[in-house]
């Protein structure tokens, strides 16, 4: 196929946006078509509230692949990163805390108040984690090999990876054979003994998952995040101005390279003959004749919902089916008329600083499991796991003078939730002025569809605001406005199928060559013509821009 | 000092008797040291109630290795192995699921319940069949280690990797989904029938303290799937006499070979001089010197009880202490004067003489895990029942009948109480929750027998109440099994072996174990020292 053909790229969300700057970067003419006006997907900055703008989804980023991001040059479309130390502020009811930071021994002193054995083991805790993370980051930046007929290329991958493994040593690779399947519970108290520290660990393996700390397999999920950032307690990063301003520079940075983007373009239908794509047609009718397709849509959506599953063969049509991905995570954003004081914190001052990065709600790896419980009987929890953030500490233009934002991911929220009402635990005591629930400005829906969230959307609201004000009691007199986004706002408004995140559940059996269907992990499909690019793809770990970028290579090759 | 041995094996279990019998029939002089007063350890068979015989632990078999039975000639010795046909799970609303090893009976029944399902039942055991075969041979050898470029470890990858690319692209996909998925997440790609799916995903978390929507249980499922591929002849089944009567079976096949076997007589020290051992200490002071010492008991009591720490190397004993036991199931067997009577299919019908399984429904499973995950036992357990004497009638006085009911979770670790106190209650669950379903029970006990997992530790020597010497949870399988780096039955000190179900293929009256250990020690016993020290440096 010739140099500077014409390539539709389905949605403009990060990765897709990433394999659009890479595939004009290799000549080609990318065409990015984004439903809505602006592109982002579910990385975007919105005024939620007059006034009040929030990451009203994705609030940290992932963050970005360092090769990503060296090839992109973010910094020159005034792109900045804000990164808090500490990283994560982790409070317990009783006023206990503690204190994540950048820098290995100052964290391991403030654990060391809670148990001088955990602050000992710390910093080899770290340790095991960087190393790991070497062999992680380049599994997760190659095509994973075809298992029949493996390319030179991926012999020589596989060659370095065995390399990568060897230099774990014995008894690395021991470690690595037997956390992989492991419960991150398990793993966490392998090395540490307070609860605080284990819950921390644990939560980053069951985030956006439908994994409890005791499910085995959890540890893989951490392992696999902690490719792109071997904090052991996770990543604490906002671009100023939210995460939108991540995808807007993603967007100029493949503008410049010479891709065309169009928002207000919703592809409805991708045309394909014979087992060949065609073409795109659009929202309203109109029709893009092209011979070259890349989704960054969930490959639920991309061949049951834009494609004519029809085109498939039936096995291939099984094995998508059977792709898991029942999202388990909600968002509410608040906004908020003063900054909620942790009673965890004496001193304001001293508090500020150590809530500008993430606030890890949590205490314990039976509050996280019993959280979990709930999500596996079609109820969310009523006393969930929070990832919140505030990110106006840093970003003060986020919000109106003096006012905050706190933007929080809730889990554990099902997707198909149960008609009934919360157990009175939950529905009990309504926090003041948060009763703004239900008008919640979402972006239109891409498709109407029934579910018992629109009636327990403001339970779920409440239970969060409950959670939050056992850890901080002024937050509920501070709201002035809450937005809540259900797993099935994730759907029906991101375009996430079954509300999930990652556009698929991280498990064992969805990874590597199997994500998101074993043969076809290759970012081709069995569609002549047409490419995935989006978290659905290897190694779909959240916003590092992976599986963007090693799309773009495949294709590359493939239509050269 | 005593008498001198070739070669001493600690415990009288299925496995320690099969590794003596090996050994013996290789010319070793050999001497099997157990503990309690019968032989057997968890596959026993003792009369605790007069007149009942009880298969106090395990109580069906299906994996005993055919080689094994072949080459020990246990028919001869007294092993018959009687079929257990069928599965009947009872449900509350009056509905029940009784499958049966007659297969167009089953479709027909499943039908009741799911057209869908009775033709995906046929798939699923055209599916299943392969994935048995694949695994099969693993079961039966040494488990390569990952971590060198030895010839013969990197030829035995090489193998794995070939089968495994030798297979169809569909028997690839679901291979690798046994290899990882819960059993729940596996069966609901299949059937869409919510007590089908229960039932089949409760044989995923036998001997795991995993729910059936815990990843990895998909595996154990194919661990117990295996033994009902093989035709009716080796479907799950009870042993005549009970299952001790498989023991005594490979008991008497040891002795015939030339094994010298002594019950009552506990182990208390394994003898080490400097890093070899040289024989064993009995409890009563009595030193018995050997060659080689084969320990069937699992890694806890062989390495932190009977030897002393400091002749162990310090990453060997903290993968020792770090191996999981975590028991989860209890025991309970019943003496009854007449047959439970099941609201659901009243009267002493055909489903009774298989197996009966209260697990009516995945969200039940799920929520008996739940307890436990909290230091309970489960409220309304899953419960594996079977009734022997309809099939056996020699273990039970005339019209009299012996039921043994598998129950799952009981965690060995409680949050409150000890089991000493919550025994009784335990048993009571365990009667109340057969009454929902058979309101007769309560009427027809006349004893019984409750085993807790503190007793299995304390009675069976199963550290923490496991069944299987360890969790069969993937990262204690095969190479990892049961101490990363020593999964070839060899051990940190020279001539001390380990033959229990705590190595690779792990537990189950399998008897590979034992087998393949003798194996490796007749292998070393041949080889030079220096090829032993060698593999005992790694």
């Amino acid at each position: 196929m010739p140099i500077g053909q014409r390539v539709a790229i389905v949605g403009g969300g990060h990765n897709a946006l990433i394999t659009a700057f890479y595939l004009a970067k290799g000549g080609f003419k990318p065409l990015v078509l984004e439903r809505r006006e602006i592109v982002g997907g579910g990385a975007i900055t919105e005024e939620f509230h007059p006034g009040f703008r929030a990451s009203t989804l994705a609030h940290t980023v992932g963050p970005l692949s360092a090769a990503v991001a060296r090839d992109l040059q973010l910094e020159k479309f005034d792109f900045e990163i804000l990164r808090p130390d500490p990283r994560v502020f982790a409070p317990r009811p009783d006023g206990q805390s503690l204190l994540f930071q950048n820098d290995t021994a100052r964290t391991a002193a403030n654990i060391a108040r809670l148990s001088e054995k955990d602050a000992a083991k710390y910093a080899q805790f770290a340790a095991s984690l960087e190393e790991l993370s070497g062999f992680f980051t380049q599994l997760c930046s190659i095509t994973p090999p075809a298992i029949d007929t493996p390319t030179p290329e991926d012999l020589w991958n596989l060659f370095k990876t065995g390399r990568g493994v060897r230099s774990l040593g014995k008894r690395g690779i021991f470690d690595l054979l037997r956390w992989g399947p492991m419960a991150v519970a398990d793993f966490a108290s392998e090395f540490f003994e307070t609860e605080l520290l284990r819950a921390v660990i644990a939560a980053r393996g069951i985030f956006g998952t439908a994994l409890g700390p005791w499910s085995a397999g959890s540890t893989a999920v951490l392992l696999l995040r902690a490719a792109v950032d071997h904090h052991p307690a996770g990543p604490a990063a906002f671009p100023r101005g939210g995460l939108g301003s991540l995808t807007r520079a993603l967007a100029d940075a493949a503008k410049q390279a010479g891709a065309e983007i169009r928002t207000n373009a919703e592809v409805q239908h991708i045309r394909a003959k014979n087992g060949a794509v065609t073409g795109v047609v659009l929202t309203g009718g109109e029709e893009i004749a092209i011979e070259a397709v890349v989704s960054g849509a969930d490959p639920k959506r991309t061949f049951f919902k834009l494609l004519d599953p029809t085109q498939l063969d039936p096995t291939f049509a099984l094995r998508v089916r059977n792709f898991r991905a029942a999202g388990t995570v909600a968002k509410v954003n608040l906004a908020l008329n003063g900054l909620p004081v942790f009673s965890a914190l004496d001193s304001a001052e001293g508090s500020l600083n150590t809530l500008s990065g993430r606030i890890h709600i949590g205490p314990e790896i039976d509050y996280l499991e019993r959280a979990f419980d709930a999500s596996k009987y079609g109820e969310f929890s009523t006393a969930p796991y929070l990832d919140v953030t505030i990110p106006t500490i840093l970003d003060a233009p986020m919000a109106p003078d003096g006012k905050h934002v706190l933007s929080a991911y809730v889990q554990f929220a099902p997707f198909k939730v149960a008609a009934a009402p919360a157990p009175p635990a939950a529905a009990s005591e309504k926090p003041a002025r948060s009763g703004a629930a239900e008008k919640s400005n979402l972006h239109a829906p891409i498709e109407k569809s029934e579910s018992n969230w629109s009636a327990r959307r403001k339970d779920l609201g409440d239970v969060v605001v409950k959670t939050l004000a056992a850890y901080a009691p002024n937050l509920p007199d501070l709201i002035e406005h809450m937005q809540v986004i259900t797993p099935h706002d994730l759907e029906t408004s991101y375009g996430f199928t079954g509300g999930h995140i990652f556009h698929g559940e991280l498990a064992l059996d969805q990874l590597f060559t199997m994500r998101p269907v074993l043969d076809w992990a290759r970012y081709k499909t069995p569609i002549r013509g047409l490419y995935l690019c989006g978290s659905g793809t290897h190694p779909g770990n959240g916003l590092t821009g992976l599986s963007g970028a090693n799309a773009a290579r495949e294709i590359i090759r493939d239509l050269r | 000092m005593g008498q001198h041995y070739d070669v001493v094996v600690i415990g009288g279990g299925h496995n320690g008797l099969v590794n003596a019998a090996y050994l013996a029939k290789a010319g070793k002089k050999v001497l099997a040291l157990e503990r309690r007063h019968v032989l057997g350890g968890a596959a026993v068979t003792e009369e605790i109630i007069p007149g009942f015989l009880f298969s106090e632990c395990s109580y069906v078999v299906s994996l005993l290795r055919p080689e094994i039975i072949r080459e020990l000639d246990l028919p001869r010795h007294g092993l018959e192995i009687l079929p257990l046909d069928g599965t009947f799970t009872p449900m509350l609303g009056g509905n029940h699921l009784w499958r049966m090893n007659d297969h167009a009976r089953t479709q027909r029944e499943i039908r009741r319940h799911s057209r869908v399902d009775a033709e995906a039942y046929d798939e699923f055991s055209k599916t299943m069949t392969p994935m048995c075969r694949f695994v099969k041979p693993l079961l039966s050898m040494i488990p390569p280690d990952p971590t060198t470029l030895k010839p013969a470890d990197l030829k035995q990858l090489h193998f794995l990797m070939q089968r495994f690319r030798s297979l169809s692209s569909e028997e690839r996909y679901t291979l690798v989904q046994l290899m990882t998925m819960s059993a729940a997440d596996f069966l609901d790609q299949w059937f869409e029938t919510d007590v089908l799916k229960a039932t089949m995903s409760a044989s995923g978390i036998i001997g795991t303290f995993l729910g059936i929507r815990s990843p990895g249980t998909a595996y154990v499922l194919l661990h117990h799937y295996m033994g009902e591929i093989d035709g009716a002849f080796r479907s799950w089944g009870f042993s005549r006499g009970g299952t001790g009567a498989i023991s005594n079976a490979i008991a008497d096949a040891a002795r015939e070979a030339g094994v010298e076997i002594r019950t009552q007589a506990p182990v208390a020290k394994i003898l080490v001089k400097s890093g070899r051992t040289c024989g064993v200490a009995l409890q009563s002071g009595e030193e018995i010197s050997a060659n080689v010492v084969s320990s069937s008991v699992d890694p806890h009591l062989t390495f932190e009880k009977f030897i002393d720490s400091s002749e162990l190397p310090s990453d060997f004993l903290e993968g020792v202490r770090r191996y999981k036991y975590r028991g989860s199931s209890g025991k309970v067997n019943l003496a009854l004067d007449a047959l439970p009577d099941f609201k659901c299919l009243p009267g002493a019908g055909a489903h009774l003489r298989g197996a009966i399984s209260i697990s009516p429904s995945i969200d039940y499973m799920e929520r008996a895990y739940d307890d436990a995950k909290y230091g309970n036992f489960s409220r309304r357990p899953y419960i594996d029942m079977v009734i022997p004497s309809l099939t056996d009638p020699s273990v039970a006085p005339p019209g009299k009948h012996v039921m043994s009911c598998f129950v799952q979770y009981a965690p060995y670790k409680l949050a409150t109480g000890t089991w000493d106190d919550q025994r009784e209650a335990f048993g009571d669950t365990v009667i109340n929750t057969i009454a929902e379903h058979a309101p007769n029970i309560k009427k027809i006990v006349t004893g019984r027998q409750i085993l807790t997992p503190l007793d299995l530790e304390r009675e069976f020597g199963l550290t923490q109440g496991n069944i299987f010497q360890g969790e069969l949870s993937l990262e204690q399988l095969f190479f990892l099994r049961p101490v990363p780096g020593w999964a070839y039955y060899r051990t940190p000190i020279d001539n001390l072996y380990m033959c229990g179900s705590a190595t690779h293929p792990g537990g189950g009256i399998m008897g590979a174990p034992g087998r393949i250990a003798s194996q490796v020690i007749l292998k070393d016993w041949k080889g030079s020292k220096a090829s032993r020290s060698r593999r005992s440096k790694n």
